[in-house]
């Protein structure tokens, strides 16, 4: 109140010119009263638990009782503590554990959980599924043979060249003998026709226990395809589980499928129709990007131009043009509101001036501002030519960035 | 979102007029495709890093960062997005590891852990992590020790800013690196 007044009275006793310090306004609530940023972005981001909750699709976590466990661990732990030779080897820091055997414990413990994390992570199930999950809990044993005999393994999210994915994996996990299954090796990233698809890369269906040679090869597979400059994208392997056998007759296409159109894909609808009938039990997944093989498929087995894209940057923020811009050099701030094409342009004919028709562009100078130019120059020109000699700023735009 | 615009300005200029079919087709009539993968722009370093406030305690910079959680009876190591939490940890109270450790906070199970945590942040594609600051003394440097040894990266690099037509350098584009 009393800066108020102040201000008020500031206007008519105060002579012109004189500094006054006013004392500090605060702009809001007082900081005991307002929210902080945390609690705003909290109240911002909550979510409805009658809307935004997540359906579990799949099979239930076998929960063991902790008791139960610990007990058949005992006799192990004492073991383990009366051992010398391994108490010598812990304390000179040359106890190494299997890591093979750890795998496998973990599998059988946290495998599933912490699998579910990571995919949760990478948005598997929200592109998927939409508005479900299910849990991993059949441990997929995925690996591509590639040329070198090296065996490279699908896990959760790591990265696979195309050129070491061209052929189809090996794939195996622990099925009963009379039971089926079907596989599907999708990816939501990167469709050409619609962003909400996804591609279809294999399908099997009807796969008795862990024999898939004799399953029914519907879309037979495709290696994982990413057009140049989108970055990484998600191949998705899932596993279903199936109550009896299922007549996918009309997913079936000619072999090699080869058309991208007829690939179009979506997991969800493809769910929807066979809920009944399908659970998804398994999951694994990697990542892939462009690799130099691709080229070459593109052209040669999809036949079609190479798709290249580019990440679309926001615009930077230009001011509004002033009639009198205070302290800008004028030919930088001119610039700005120019039309960058007409900007590249002058550097290009500019560049084609100097290009002989034979012998080509001139050689790069060795030391580039050591060539005086006798004659007076301003110093903005000046120093324009040493930007354009030294290869900064705009005259970079001519090599397509 | 993640959406990419098509540099086919020049190509289509060019365009032979033939018939299109398929693939051919798909192609020409495509202007922009998005990857939904969001996991992508952190790996192409485009992505946003929270840069923290001015105030906080320095220490929020990052997309994963390595945690560790030190308990009377056991140790849990985990790697934390800055978004999601908890993505991959890894504990000594877990039977897989129990089993083969003599006790569950001394400097071999440290290293154990190291070595564990390595391989899972690989199968899970994290291969780049920060490490926090509380991260001091004797087992945990073996701990850090034993990750750099399993090829994972100590640093997260800059996120990649895009330059505008007046800046003096243009930085490598992360989207044309392949290895």
């Amino acid at each position: 109140m009393s800066v108020k007044l102040l201000r008020c009275l500031a206007s008519d006793f105060i002579p012109k010119g004189q500094h006054v310090r006013h004392g500090h306004r605060m702009r809001g609530k007082p900081p005991t009263i307002a929210r902080t940023l945390k609690q705003r972005l909290e109240e911002l981001n909550r979510e409805d638990p009658t809307l935004d909750f997540k359906v579990n699709i799949g099979y239930p976590m076998t929960k063991i009782s902790r008791r139960s466990m610990i007990s058949g661990w005992m006799n192990e732990i004492i073991a383990r503590r009366n051992n010398a030779e391994l108490e010598k080897s812990s304390r000179t820091r040359k106890l190494l554990v299997d890591l093979k055997t750890v795998k496998e414990n973990w599998l059988q413990i946290d495998g599933s959980s912490h699998t579910h994390r990571i995919a949760k992570h990478y948005g598997v199930y929200n592109d998927l599924y939409g508005d479900a999950y299910f849990m991993p809990v059949v441990p997929l044993n995925i690996s591509y043979d590639t040329e070198d005999d090296k065996l490279i393994k699908v896990y959760t999210g790591n990265v696979i060249k195309p050129g070491e994915a061209s052929k189809a994996p090996d794939v195996t996990y622990d099925a009963e003998d009379g039971t089926l299954w079907s596989l599907i090796m999708s990816t939501p990233d990167g469709n050409l026709t619609s962003a909400d698809n996804e591609y279809c890369h294999w399908f099997i269906g009807n796969i008795p226990g862990n024999r898939l040679k004799e399953g029914e090869e519907l879309v037979d597979y495709l290696q994982p395809i990413a057009p140049y400059g989108i970055g990484y994208c998600r191949y998705i392997f899932v596993l279903y589980k199936q109550n009896h056998s299922i007549d996918f007759s009309e997913y079936k296409k000619t072999k090699p499928c080869l058309n991208l159109k007829e690939r179009n894909w979506r997991t969800l609808d493809f769910y929807r129709k066979y809920q009944d009938q399908l659970t998804p039990a398994g999951l694994a997944f990697f990542q892939s990007d462009w690799d130099h093989s691709l080229k070459e498929f593109y052209y040669n087995m999809l036949k079609m131009r190479v798709p290249i894209f580019r990440y679309d940057f926001p615009k930077p923020y230009i001011k509004k043009q002033t009639w009198f811009p205070l302290k800008q050099p004028f030919n930088i701030y001119l610039d700005k509101y120019r039309d960058p094409k007409q900007i590249r342009k002058e550097f290009l004919l500019r560049k084609l001036k100097k290009v002989h028709p034979f012998d080509g562009p001139e050689p790069p100078r060795r030391f580039p501002l050591a060539h005086p130019d006798g004659k007076y120059i301003p110093s903005w020109l000046k120093f324009e030519i040493i930007k354009k000699r030294r290869g900064y700023s705009h005259v970079n735009d001519l090599n397509e960035y | 979102m993640y959406s990419v615009n098509a540099r086919a300005g020049i190509t289509r200029a060019f365009r032979v007029h033939r018939e299109l079919h398929g693939n051919t087709e798909l192609i020409e009539t495509c202007t922009e495709i998005v990857n939904r993968n969001p996991r992508n722009l952190e790996r192409l370093r485009i992505a946003r890093k929270p840069s923290g406030y001015h105030l906080n305690k320095p220490g929020h910079m990052y997309w994963h960062k390595l945690f560790l959680i030190k308990k009377l009876r056991y140790v849990t190591a985990e790697v934390r997005h800055f978004e999601n939490g908890p993505v991959v940890s890894v504990s000594s109270a877990e039977w897989a590891l129990k089993k083969q450790l003599y006790r569950t906070t001394d400097s071999s199970a440290y290293i154990n852990i190291g070595r564990v945590l390595a391989q899972r942040c690989l199968e899970a594609g994290i291969c780049e992590m920060q490490i926090d600051a509380a991260l001091t003394g004797n087992k945990c440097e073996l701990l850090i020790k034993e990750l750099e040894k399993n090829n994972i990266i100590l640093t997260e690099p800059q996120v990649y800013q895009y330059p505008n037509s007046w800046d003096r350098y243009r930085p490598e584009k992360p989207w044309e690196i392949h290895e």
